[in-house]
């Protein structure tokens, strides 16, 4: 079951456990430079408003209506991440694709979770995801661009504008397996404080958007640690996440949409950091598809357009680590 | 503390009740001051209390229930009557908010505190 609770996507399966429960919450952010250089995480800047597509069937397209689900709305050329949480560490299985394309190995959308390669994450060794894999230890951005420009990461591969948005299911271990990590926690108590990162938030047209590749950024795809056969493939939410651009989300909900992000360069200059998370675990190696997807200031040359404003390199002055034992744990702009 | 409420007048027996409490402490409780501070003749207030007349307007009740410190919901229920913007929301959507109330009429409070609205998925 899914419900939208404070702006996060609450998953829950109490057919399978209690405790399997677990959120998604979309992370406005700094669009970081496409400039060739491979950056560290940016901030995150509180949680894009989400509503049910059903509350306002009568003014978004109909195919919204028809794949249900909810939406959020992005400007142009502005970036996110999602973030994973769940408050008892329950392992979930998820797959993630923009516009129907798998954000881990660039395929087009199939039901059912693949291990070879592997096309998808496992919270909670994966604490958030902030673009398509294109290689090992690093991903492009996710930067939200008008559907149907021939930019998305779907246009590219499929040459159709069809879906947009961000597509997400989610699979919940088994019970059993489960019991056997909770038994393992409590035997093992006294080595407590092992990896518990957090990434704090800073508390500071055309209608369907969908999702492009943007700046290079340091990031692995954990390796799902378990075998397949832990995943309880029987249970499973999905969810339609549509993006709205934020100039029809007033038009839309009555409701003013967030106010545009300040730029990376902005943030960088008044001395705000960067994040790098610690991570020792191996991760998959990423995608020759996604690899070979044109970023959204490539392709807007090749067009003639502009549509990524503010690209200017940016001196990274001040970087938090993150998760490592005995470091800080916290991310904050 | 319970109350004896007298079921053919159950508004007034509450009212009067409820105001007499408050008047052991507070002069200003009294029939006469109170009738004053809600807008209506001390009379009418007192016939209201001795179920002589239907009553009063869901104005004067919700004036009635900020002065005993009260819900409106609840005073407005004793006296027969459902909030106007009740109303409003089940107008909106009539055979919904029937069939929803139909269905958790019998549903203990702890099963109705928090209502789970599901996420739809559609064709995708």
């Amino acid at each position: 079951m899914i419900e939208l609770t404070h702006d996060s996507l609450s998953f829950s399966f109490p057919e399978v456990h209690a405790d399997a429960r677990m959120s998604i919450e979309f992370q406005r952010t700094l669009r970081i430079p496409d400039d060739g250089k491979t950056h560290f995480l940016p901030p995150g800047m509180g949680r894009f408003p989400m509503k049910h597509v059903d509350d306002y069937a009568d003014k978004v397209p109909v195919r919204w209506q028809e794949r249900g689900g909810v939406m959020l709305p992005m400007f142009q050329s502005e970036a996110m991440w999602m973030r994973f949480h769940s408050q008892d560490r329950y392992p979930f299985l998820l797959k993630i694709a923009s516009g129907k394309i798998n954000a881990v190995t660039g395929e087009e959308w199939v039901d059912g979770p693949n291990r070879a390669p592997q096309d998808y994450v496992v919270t909670p060794d994966q604490p958030w995801l902030d673009g398509y894999c294109v290689k090992k230890g690093e991903i492009r951005q996710f930067v939200a661009v008008p559907l149907g420009k021939g930019y998305t990461a779907e246009e590219q591969i499929t040459g159709k504008a069809e879906f947009g948005g961000v597509q997400i299911v989610a699979y919940p271990i088994k019970k059993e397996e489960w019991e056997k990590i909770l038994a393992e926690r409590a035997a093992s108590r006294a080595q407590s404080g092992k990896f518990l990162s957090q990434r704090l938030m800073l508390r500071c047209c055309s209608m369907d958007m969908g999702l492009a590749p943007g700046g290079r950024m340091k990031q692995d795809i954990t390796e799902d640690p378990y075998p397949m056969d832990v995943w309880d493939l029987r249970n499973s939410s999905r969810c339609f996440v549509h993006i709205a651009n934020s100039l029809n989300w007033r038009a839309i909900t009555g409701e003013a949409p967030p106010t545009i992000p300040p730029t990376a360069k902005d943030y960088s200059d008044a001395g705000l950091p960067w994040f790098d998370l610690y991570q020792d675990g191996p991760a998959v190696e990423g995608s020759e598809a996604l690899r070979g997807l044109k970023t959204v200031k490539d392709l807007s040359a090749e067009k003639g357009e502009s549509i990524l404003p503010e690209n200017e390199p940016v001196p990274t002055v001040s970087i938090v680590e993150l998760g490592k034992q005995g470091r800080s744990i916290v991310r904050e702009g | 503390m319970y109350y004896y409420i007298h079921m053919s007048n159950p508004f007034g027996t509450y009212i009067r009740t409820q105001r007499e409490a408050r008047r052991q402490n507070d002069s200003s409780f009294s029939v006469r001051q109170l009738a004053t501070r809600i807008g209506v003749e001390p009379s009418y207030l007192s016939k209201v209390e001795r179920g002589e007349t239907p009553p009063p307007s869901e104005e004067k009740i919700r004036r009635l229930a900020n002065e005993l410190n009260d819900d409106p919901d609840v005073l407005l229920a004793m006296a027969g009557k459902v909030s106007t913007d009740l109303q409003d929301v089940i107008r909106r959507r009539p055979a919904l908010f029937a069939s929803l109330l139909r269905d958790l009429k019998d549903a203990p409070e702890h099963a109705v505190l928090r209502l789970v609205r599901e996420v739809r998925d559609g064709e995708w």
